[in-house]
């Protein structure tokens, strides 16, 4: 169990990117984060990991407090944590093979890793993540030769490698189109339904969020402005849809309930 | 130009002076009229230009004549031996007086500007330039045909490159001295082999009072073809010394069978009462130098191929020195890497500028400050190519580190890796590629510059060059250029195979 305690980040030049953010993820959960651009998502989720170090409050993960926690303690619990990007972050000349098996790297002595040759469990352990995500074909072809979607399943296959309890999905759809949005996040459901692994994920199309996620939180400007089940938010009202995405925001779709999409990034979300 | 070219300008006040006296004020001193005209800057230029003209063209009368006294005797000189400055001093007559008009039309007008006279400014610039140059295009194409044969010997030098070894070949008849009466059987014809026959085969030496000795008529056989033969002796006590006559040494020529015929008188001797008295045998010699054997590498071939591999190697050490220098240096000198304090912003800055000042310094007088520290030779020349590529690649390095996709990194340190993990996976794959190519170009670079810094002292076949061009051995610079070329030329073609695996 997740459990985040008046979480507040100001960064250096002194934005303020979370304002006591407080709420509580059970283990299983499958936890949408929605928001504007700019509302405090990616520094929610990379406070969590500690890509980046919280201001004031605490994280804590099965009791322990991760905001507290400091080289070796922390790379051990970051092993545990995997976390997909948005833009992949694949190490672009490097295979989709070793791509993956970086993915251990929090399990390795350090000595061992550094010649390149990864444990013999490890690279079959690597070929089935890749088996289970559908590209194993591609395991040597450099990581930018793949396509977008694909870049994404290498993202989520190293994920899988560090053996993880949660995952961390930093907006894993918005680089790509409706379709393969889809796909990812089937099998993002799919890790989390079958392997009984946490998912916080952050979302910005609202089809996608209904039919993915358990539990939803919402953020403006740094504020925790919404929880609700995935039952709320088949009824989320409009004075609600405005709290979270402002005054100005226009619900786009017809029919029951939501299932159009707020207007951000280039693409719509109305997937077919 | 045309004169009717104007740049619009505010519309100026009316001139402080009617125009005529503007003129008159510019013919006095030029710009001054334009000043008064309101055209302030103008004037200013004007008269910096013309005050610049004036001077350096004075320096050049000055220094075309520069034993001559008095004014006018400079300038006779000076134009007769160089008609160009005359030319220029025509220009700069017409810029006097066009400035002089300028001031006129200016002090009438009360807007625009032409801009006509600022061309003649820069032609009378460029006409100083060209008699500064010593620009002679008319010297490149007559002395064309004279630079022809040391330009051939450098294109194609290959016959000094082989040399044969030589031998000097000697070829003896006796002859008594004195006479006897008795015959004396003297040289003998051998077949098969040079030989010498004399005619008389006995004679007397020369006296110590002047009185020559017998003139004798020596014939040479069989000796080697249209080359030169010296006329040596050997007295009966086994002294050897060379025919001369008339002052000079003797030197016969052979025909194309090898033979030849000379008239030589027996010179004078003293030898010692040791001698003993009696006839003695002396012996009448023609030496030539002969080749033998098969053709060998020359020296000077020799010599280039040991400096070539020499230059090839300080190329060498001189990159992989400046590689493992720059590696460390190139991480102080990115940004991205130091920007977490002031302190390390601080240290930044510094290396930054470091590198900045070393790689403006030429490699060539690195190698002179190092001939100064290390001496003469190879190890200066790396020294210096060294420096010179750690600033070099330390710049171009940094910069790819800076340009680096910290996604990744962040992606790395995500999953637990510790920081030097993370810069094995994260960072050295994407810094490899840049740090590669930089790398195969500053090797390129540095065998090129290497192949000169020898000029300055540093060691390899520069050296040599700039030796044998000032001994004008012609063909063995030739050599030498020859080897630089080929070595330049493999060498672009495996840097062109490397980076084209690699990155
Ligand atoms: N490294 C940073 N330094 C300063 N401000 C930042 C930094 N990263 C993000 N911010 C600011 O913090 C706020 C939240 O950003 P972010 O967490 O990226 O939002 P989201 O992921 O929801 O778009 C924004 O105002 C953003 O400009
Ligand atoms: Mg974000």
């Amino acid at each position: 169990m997740l459990e985040i305690r008046n979480l507040t980040k100001i960064y250096d030049d002194g934005t303020v990117a979370l304002k006591n953010v407080s709420f509580t993820v059970p283990d299983g959960e499958f936890l949408v984060i929605i928001g504007l651009s700019g509302s405090g998502k990616s520094t929610l989720l990379r406070c969590i990991n500690r890509l980046i170090d919280p201001t004031e409050g605490q994280i804590l993960w099965n009791g322990v407090d991760l905001a507290q926690l400091e080289g070796e303690e922390l790379r051990k619990v970051r092993r545990q944590i995997g976390m997909i990007f948005q833009h992949f972050n694949l190490v672009k000349r490097s295979s989709v093979l070793t791509n993956v098996l970086t993915g251990r790297l929090g399990y390795l002595p350090t000595w061992r890793s550094l010649t390149g040759r990864f444990p013999p469990e490890d690279i079959q352990r690597a070929w089935q993540a890749l088996e289970r995500l559908g590209i194993a074909d591609q395991a040597h072809k450099r990581a930018d030769e793949l396509s977008g979607g694909q870049q994404q399943r290498v993202g989520i296959a190293r994920a899988l490698m560090q053996d993880p309890k949660m995952i961390l999905a930093d907006e894993p759809v918005a680089s790509l189109d409706p379709v393969l949005a889809h796909s990812i996040l089937q099998r993002l459901e799919s890790l989390n339904r079958e392997d009984g692994i946490t998912v916080l994920c952050s979302l910005h199309y609202l089809d996608l969020v209904q039919r993915y996620a358990t539990r939803v939180i919402g953020l403006r400007q740094g504020e925790l402005v919404y929880e609700g089940s995935r039952e709320d938010i088949r009824q989320m009202t409009d004075a609600q849809f405005k709290e979270i995405y402002g005054e100005e925001a226009e619900r786009i779709g017809a029919g029951g309930g939501i299932t159009g999409s707020i207007e951000e990034h280039s693409a719509r979300g109305g997937a077919a | 130009m045309s004169l009717k070219h104007t740049v619009p300008e505010e519309p100026r006040a009316p001139s402080l002076v009617p125009p005529a006296v503007a003129a008159l004020l510019s013919l006095l001193l030029p710009g001054l009229g334009q000043a008064l005209a309101r055209s302030l800057r103008r004037g200013l230029l004007l008269l910096f230009s013309f005050a610049t003209l004036g001077g350096l063209l004075a320096w050049r009368i000055r220094l075309a004549a520069p034993r001559d006294e008095g004014a006018v005797a400079i300038a006779r000189k000076a134009f007769h031996l160089q008609p160009f400055l005359l030319f220029n001093a025509l220009l700069l007559l017409l810029l006097y007086l066009w400035i002089a008009w300028d001031a006129w039309q200016t002090a009438r007008r009360t807007e625009g500007a032409p801009v006509g006279i600022f061309a003649l400014v820069l032609v009378a610039f460029f006409a100083v330039g060209w008699q500064v140059g010593g620009i002679d295009p008319v010297r490149f194409v007559t002395q064309l045909d004279e630079a022809g044969p040391p330009l051939m010997r450098v294109l194609w030098p290959w016959e000094r490159a082989i040399e044969y070894p030589q031998e000097v070949q000697i070829v003896k008849a006796p002859i008594l001295s004195p006479c006897t009466g008795e015959p004396f059987a003297g040289g003998q014809p051998k077949e098969g082999e040079p030989y010498l026959l004399t005619d008389p085969t006995c004679g007397n030496p020369s006296e110590q009072d002047g009185t020559p000795g017998t003139t004798f008529t020596l014939r040479g056989f069989g000796l080697e073809p249209n080359s030169e033969a010296e006329i040596w002796w050997e007295d009966p006590i086994g002294n050897e010394f060379r025919q001369r006559q008339e002052g000079e040494y003797v030197t016969v020529q052979t025909d194309a069978q090898g033979n030849f015929e000379v008239q030589i008188v027996m010179p004078y001797r003293l030898l010692p009462p040791s001698a003993g008295e009696g006839p003695k045998i002396w012996t009448v010699e023609a030496r030539q130098v002969v080749s033998v054997g098969k053709p060998q590498a020359s020296k000077e071939l020799k010599l280039a191929i040991e400096k070539i591999i020499e230059t090839i190697f300080i190329g060498m050490m001189a990159t992989f020195f400046g590689i493992l220098l720059a590696l460390p240096v190139s991480f102080f000198a990115a940004r991205n890497l130091m920007s977490a304090s002031p302190f390390t912003l601080v240290i930044y800055y510094l290396t930054r500028a470091v590198l900045n000042v070393i790689r403006s310094i030429e490699p060539l007088i690195w190698a002179i400050i190092f001939v100064i520290v290390v001496g003469l030779g190879p190890f200066a020349g790396i020294l210096a190519l060294t420096v010179h590529s750690i600033a070099a690649l330390g710049k171009l390095y940094s910069e790819s580190i800076e340009s680096i996709d910290p996604g990744p990194i962040e992606a790395i340190q995500a999953t637990g890796a510790n920081w030097i993990q993370t810069v094995r996976y994260a960072v050295v794959p994407q810094i490899i590629p840049p740090f590669v190519s930089f790398t195969i170009y500053r090797w390129d670079i540095n065998i090129r510059m290497s192949t000169i810094i020898g000029f300055v002292g540093g060691g390899g076949i520069g050296f040599l060059l700039a030796q044998w061009i000032r001994l004008l051995d012609y063909r063995a610079a030739g050599i030498a250029v020859w080897f630089i070329a080929i070595t330049v030329a493999i060498l672009d073609y495996v840097s062109a195979e490397i980076r084209a695996r690699f990155v």
